[in-house]
């Protein structure tokens, strides 16, 4: 995918220049460019500004032509009104991607719009590719690329992840990623592509469809601008990996033409939820939902069907767990009476096991890992398990966490696991999250959890038949 | 391609009209395969007589006219209509009503249609949305639609799954798939879907639909009133 409008420039670049750096470090260009010069960045970073020969003590360059060798990508942060002029010179540079930080564009008014129609021809009649105007740019940690303006100790980075987050709006993509940094949750790409001019949510999805290094695609979006371009992208996408998708922003523009009753509902919420279901796009209400879900999705394999395993030492843990499962479609299924009677064979009498497997008060490390082999790894009747732990019981201890990671590793199902409770239980959940283990504080983030691999295990096959 | 609704659909355009008569939305319904209510178009009492007397009582007369879209409210239509004697009456009161509130009004006649028997309503619906083009809309008849909302969308065209989706997903469903033992033809519902959305995919012209009531029987279903509007 090298070809002459590809969007690897903006991931992985040689050599940037970063136009609008000036002395002042607090300057957007300049902690741009103090971005690049951290370690870990491979490439070459030229500074550009006409009004300073050296800054933070390189020198800077009058014009992007004026750098002798080549350059891949450019960063401008300079007023609206010389972001045309800086472009065309980008242009005759060869620079392949351009990242416009700058706002004063669309968002502004008509004098805005007009400024973005130019930057529309210049895309048009060139092999330029633009990211922006008026948004953060691109996030890489695995080639640090970073055009976040915003200083570090103030706005963490996420660590090297699975999820790629490609965001309409700037202020969700930063807080989203600080948050993810506080979070310990890693990040393959992030993407603020702000009013996108040329780069749009759908250039992004079919970029990282493609990308190796992304499991899950993270959408932000206020509003698709061609809906019938993002379905096909997404119809494409889902075979290979999820879509999720946090739609904000609900409007009615189309109801005042409408000539029947039919008609009111033109652009209304309702039909981008249904062109979601469409498409096979899984749809988060919130930002918890999102990251509940998005980190799932990268830690789990789908789930081959709805039919749901509980595991629990915690009677109205399991109770609470069926009826969230059965609201939102899954199926708690009794275990069979051959496996029953090998569980019943390994426990005492008042362990329950007909689906919740109840190991009570008395649940012991060993007691999970035994009903694990028997009614999930080796039982078919079931698509995924859900193993809810109240770790304040006498005999539960810190290696029940080794005994799901090992069922975890052997199993081509997904397992998610729920544990309530104080310090001691949120030590352990994050002993089992560190070996891959999705962990969640409530029974009903764990079965929202396992409903997006449900889903998307269901979106899989549906792939297949369109 | 179907030669009717083309030529419906090529004429209306020329003549620089947006909104089909009730009988073109009809043909084109027939067409494509959509069940409609029998009707016919007459020009004096004489054809309403007669046209009445093939379909059987008792009819409905409606107004039709390219300028009036909205029929009852400007005393177009009368229901329930029984005899001969009562459709020459509503035939003259209606064009009496018509001159009254829009006298400016196109009459191309009077529409005598068969008076379809009560039974569950749904209406089927399509319309142009600015983000994902042509949109097909499924809901219960009346209340359900206008208070509670209870509709659903598509973006065409559909899929049979995604049709039969629509229909389940409605949370009026039990009341269609046969609460209480009324039971209604949902094969025939997913059939229409899927014709409605052919028919908007293969005129991207169609700006909306509203099919709305369609009777749905325990076998069968008839279109009873159908609008159909281009774009400008």
């Amino acid at each position: 995918m090298q070809g002459p409008k590809s969007l690897e420039p903006f991931f992985d670049p040689s050599a940037v220049a970063v136009i609008g750096v000036s002395n002042d470090p607090t300057k957007i260009g300049s902690i741009i460019f103090g971005n690049f010069l951290r370690p870990g960045f491979r490439g070459n970073v030229y500074p550009v500004n006409p009004k300073h020969k050296s800054v933070l003590g390189k020198k800077c360059y009058t014009s992007v032509k004026g750098i002798s060798r080549s350059v891949d990508l450019a960063v401008i942060a300079v007023p609206a009104q010389a972001v045309i002029q800086v472009v065309e010179d980008c242009v005759e540079k060869g620079v392949k991607g351009v990242i416009i930080i700058s706002g004063g564009f669309k968002e502004t008014g008509p004098e805005g719009a007009e400024r973005e129609e130019e930057l529309k021809k210049i895309v048009a009649e060139s092999n330029i590719r633009i990211i922006g105007p008026n948004c953060l740019g691109v996030y890489n940690p695995s080639s640090m690329v970073d055009t976040f303006f915003l200083p570090e100790e103030k706005a963490g980075r996420p660590k090297i992840g699975f999820i790629s987050f490609v965001s309409q709006s700037g202020a969700f993509a930063l807080s989203t990623m600080d948050w993810m940094a506080y979070q310990g949750v890693g990040i393959s790409k992030c993407i603020s592509y702000g009013n996108g001019c040329d780069v749009n949510e759908v250039d992004l999805i079919r970029y990282l469809a493609d990308d190796p290094a992304t499991k899950v695609i993270v959408i932000y979006t206020e509003g698709i601008t061609d809906g019938r371009k993002f379905m096909e992208e997404a119809r494409n996408t889902i075979i290979k990996k999820p879509i999720l998708v946090v739609k904000a922003g609900k409007t009615k523009k189309g109801s005042v033409a409408a000539l029947s009753h039919t008609g009111t509902m033109a652009g209304s919420d309702k039909i981008y939820e249904a062109a979601f279901k469409q498409s096979g796009v899984i749809r988060a209400e919130g930002f918890q939902d999102l990251f509940d879900m998005a980190n799932t999705l990268s830690l789990q394999p789908p789930a081959p069907g709805n039919r749901i395993l509980v595991i629990t030492n915690g009677g109205g843990a399991g109770v609470m767990i069926v009826d969230a499962c059965e609201i939102c479609g899954l199926e708690v299924p009794e275990l069979p009476s051959h496996v029953q009677r090998k569980l019943k064979e390994q426990f005492p009498p008042h362990f329950s096991t007909k689906n919740p497997i109840d190991l009570t008060g008395d649940a012991y490390d060993l007691g999970f890992g035994f009903a694990l082999d028997e009614a999930f790894l080796r039982y078919d009747g079931v698509d995924g398990a859900i193993i809810c732990l109240l770790l304040q019981v006498p005999k539960l201890t810190v290696k029940v966490a080794d005994i799901i990671a090992d069922a975890s590793f052997k199993s081509h199902k997904p397992i998610v696991a729920c544990c309530m409770g104080g310090e001691y239980t949120a030590n352990v959940a994050r002993d089992i999250e560190k070996r891959g283990g999705p962990v969640f504080p409530t029974p009903k983030r764990a079965v929202d959890a396992i409903w997006s691999l449900v889903k998307y295990g269901e979106n899989l096959k549906r792939g297949d038949k369109r | 391609m179907k030669p009717l609704t083309s030529g419906i659909i090529k004429e209306a355009l020329e003549q620089g009209c947006f909104a089909l008569l009730e009988t073109e939305a009809k043909d084109i319904c027939k067409e494509y395969g959509i069940p409609t209510t029998k009707q016919r178009i007459a020009k004096s009492t004489i054809e309403a007589l007669e046209i009445s007397q093939d379909i059987g009582f008792p009819v409905v007369l409606k107004i039709v006219s390219p300028d009036i879209i909205h029929k009852t409210e400007t005393g177009g239509v009368i229901l329930d209509v029984k005899n001969t004697k009562e459709v020459a009456e509503s035939f003259a009161k209606i064009l009496a009503n018509v001159k009254k509130s829009r006298p400016e009004a196109r009459i191309v006649g009077v529409m005598v249609q068969e008076a379809a028997p009560k039974s569950t309503e749904v209406i089927v619906g399509a319309f142009e949305d600015p983000n994902f083009g042509s949109t097909i809309m499924f809901g219960l008849g009346g209340t359900y639609v206008e208070v509670l909302e209870d509709v659903v969308y598509r973006v065409a065209p559909i899929t049979k799954k995604e049709a039969e989706d629509m229909v389940r997903e409605i949370k009026a469903y039990p009341i269609l798939s046969g609460y209480r033992g009324g039971k209604a033809d949902i094969s025939t519902v997913i059939d229409i879907l899927l014709k409605v959305s052919e028919l908007v995919t293969d005129f991207p012209e169609i700006r909306e639909i509203d099919l709305n009531p369609i009777m749905v029987y325990e076998k069968g279903a008839k279109v009873v009133d159908a609008r159909i509007f281009l774009s400008k």
